[in-house]
């Protein structure tokens, strides 16, 4: 197996549109969480959600953004950006072996539910004709491939939240093992329509707003946790085997290393502490090292009741009497659950916190719980002498456990 | 009134954000970033604009013109159909 290096990082997110900017965020506590201004936000109990300034008509033809639905112009230009970022020469490679690998959670969600208001709400028989194309999981991938002409595999992974962490593992794996010269993954989501809003809502899994202060309502790891908040955003990767990447003098933000993917197989919404705890023990085995070389972990940590419990018990279930000491950081308190892209975010901000040697602040973690009473970095970022391997993990409804063993590239 | 061409050319510039003064007869939509498949989607909203119904047969129309042309065929013949209906309804009402 090659050792392989990100060496591009292309982001759109409810707390910046790049590396740096959400890096800063990040370290910052600074939320992107807010009440959704939507026209019909007055339909939903709790208003709230994570969501991307951009302006779409800034970055594609007319013709061609009437056929994109916001999920695919997401990963397009986080594609963009992150090959830019890579200083790939496209001219060089050899596209029959350079893939893509996306996950998404809900696809093109917000055209199906144009759809459904032209069939159900406005009695049309008439759907546009669009609707397909722009709604098919599988679109945002298929434009990066003929965006830059990868003619290597394409493929989407929706397993809910954990799609994008999976993606960039089986894309890992590809370059790993030398099928693939270049991989682009990472994931992309836009899920904030009326319809998914109030799905989710149904399921009693969305954070109530905090009154006193909105952007503080996702509350991972606290006592007064009540719930996670949906965002949007893409995040993409250029991954490439370390010594290309080195003899090309790239930029490297650091390794894959290590990849566990496990399933629960016990039920559809409730998560369980084997299934996680699994997944951590197969990425650390396919990394080859020890819990104790773990140097701080990017939780799954969504602020739901059940999942940061769990969550808690699975870290204890692997790293034993260690767990006390790992830092854990749960971001989704100032990005929100991106879904599909939330892992692809997790592993960027996991990547960026491990080059200045931080452990990730989890934001709006005041009460404390007895039940979640390991380290979470409460509120302050914090400097440490060395952070060089991280864990990011990335759960899901289906029980698709996934963690990545992330490194730091050293010289 | 309006003829059909600036018709076609105010959903166009409207809705597809075409420069006007890059709309011509002889204008091919490939020019414009309208391809085959834009197209379907175009002559979609033509049938609301023109309140006209597509039939299912394949035509070939590569440029403004042709479709402007197209246009006034559908809606020549299917206003005389309509005609045709309503003459039919009347003449069964004086039975």
């Amino acid at each position: 197996m090659r050792r392989v290096a990100v060496t591009g990082i292309g982001v759109l997110s409810p707390i910046g549109n790049s590396a740096v900017e959400i890096f800063k965020n990040a370290c910052a506590g600074k939320s992107g969480i807010g009440l959704l201004e939507a026209p019909f936000s007055h339909r939903l109990i709790s208003p709230l959600a994570a969501t991307v300034k951009f302006d779409a008509q800034a970055h594609f033809e007319p013709p061609k953004l009437r056929m994109l639905d916001r999920v695919s112009q997401f990963a397009l230009i986080a594609a963009k950006h992150a090959l830019i970022d890579s200083n790939v020469d496209l001219a060089t490679i050899d596209r029959n072996r350079a893939g893509v690998f996306m996950g998404t959670g809900m696809g093109g969600s917000i055209s199906n539910d144009d759809g459904y208001l032209s069939l159900y709400h406005d009695k049309s028989d008439r759907i546009k004709p669009f609707t397909i194309l722009m709604g098919m999981h599988n679109a945002a991938s298929a434009w990066i491939s003929i965006e830059y002409g990868f003619l290597g595999p394409n493929i989407t992974y929706s397993t809910a939240c954990s799609s994008s962490s999976v993606a960039i593992g089986e894309a890992w794996l590809r370059v790993a093992n030398s099928s693939l010269e270049i991989a682009l993954t990472g994931g992309s989501e836009a899920p904030l329509s009326l319809g998914s809003l109030k799905a989710w809502e149904a399921l009693n899994t969305l954070a109530t707003i905090d009154q006193n202060e909105p952007s503080a309502s996702c509350k991972p790891f606290a006592k007064n946790r009540s719930g996670m908040v949906l965002g949007e955003g893409a995040v993409m990767f250029v991954l490439e085997p370390l010594e290309v990447a080195i003899k090309r003098s790239a930029n490297i933000y650091g390794e894959v290393i290590g990849y566990g993917n496990t399933t629960d197989a016990t039920h559809i919404t409730r998560p369980s502490v084997e299934g996680q705890a699994n997944a951590m023990r197969a990425a650390l085995k396919s990394a080859s090292i020890l819990a104790s070389n773990i140097d701080a972990i990017n939780a799954h940590g969504t602020g739901t009741l059940l999942n940061d419990a769990i969550e808690t018990a699975a870290i204890k279930s692997v790293f034993g009497h260690q767990a006390y000491d790992v830092p854990i950081s749960a971001t989704k308190a100032i990005h929100g659950h991106l879904l599909g892209a939330a892992g692809a975010l997790e592993c960027a901000l996991s990547l960026l916190a491990m080059q200045k040697n931080i452990a990730l602040p989890t934001p709006h973690l005041q009460a404390r719980d007895e039940v979640c009473d390991l380290d979470y970095v409460p509120n302050h970022v914090r400097q440490l002498i060395k952070v060089d391997t991280m864990l990011s993990n990335s759960f899901a409804f289906g029980g698709t456990n996934v963690s990545l063993v992330l490194r730091k590239f050293m010289h | 009134m309006k003829t059909t061409f600036e018709r076609l050319g105010m959903m166009l510039v409207r809705d597809y954000k075409i420069p006007p003064d890059s709309l011509a007869l002889d204008t091919p939509f490939e020019n414009l970033g309208i391809d085959s498949l834009g197209m379907a989607e175009l002559m979609f909203y033509i049938e609301d604009e023109f309140s006209v119904k597509l039939p299912n047969e394949q035509v070939e129309l590569s440029t403004v013109g042709h479709v402007v042309r197209y246009i006034d065929q559908l809606v020549t013949s299917q206003l005389n159909n309509n005609i045709d209906e309503t003459k039919v309804v009347n003449s069964s009402q004086t039975l």
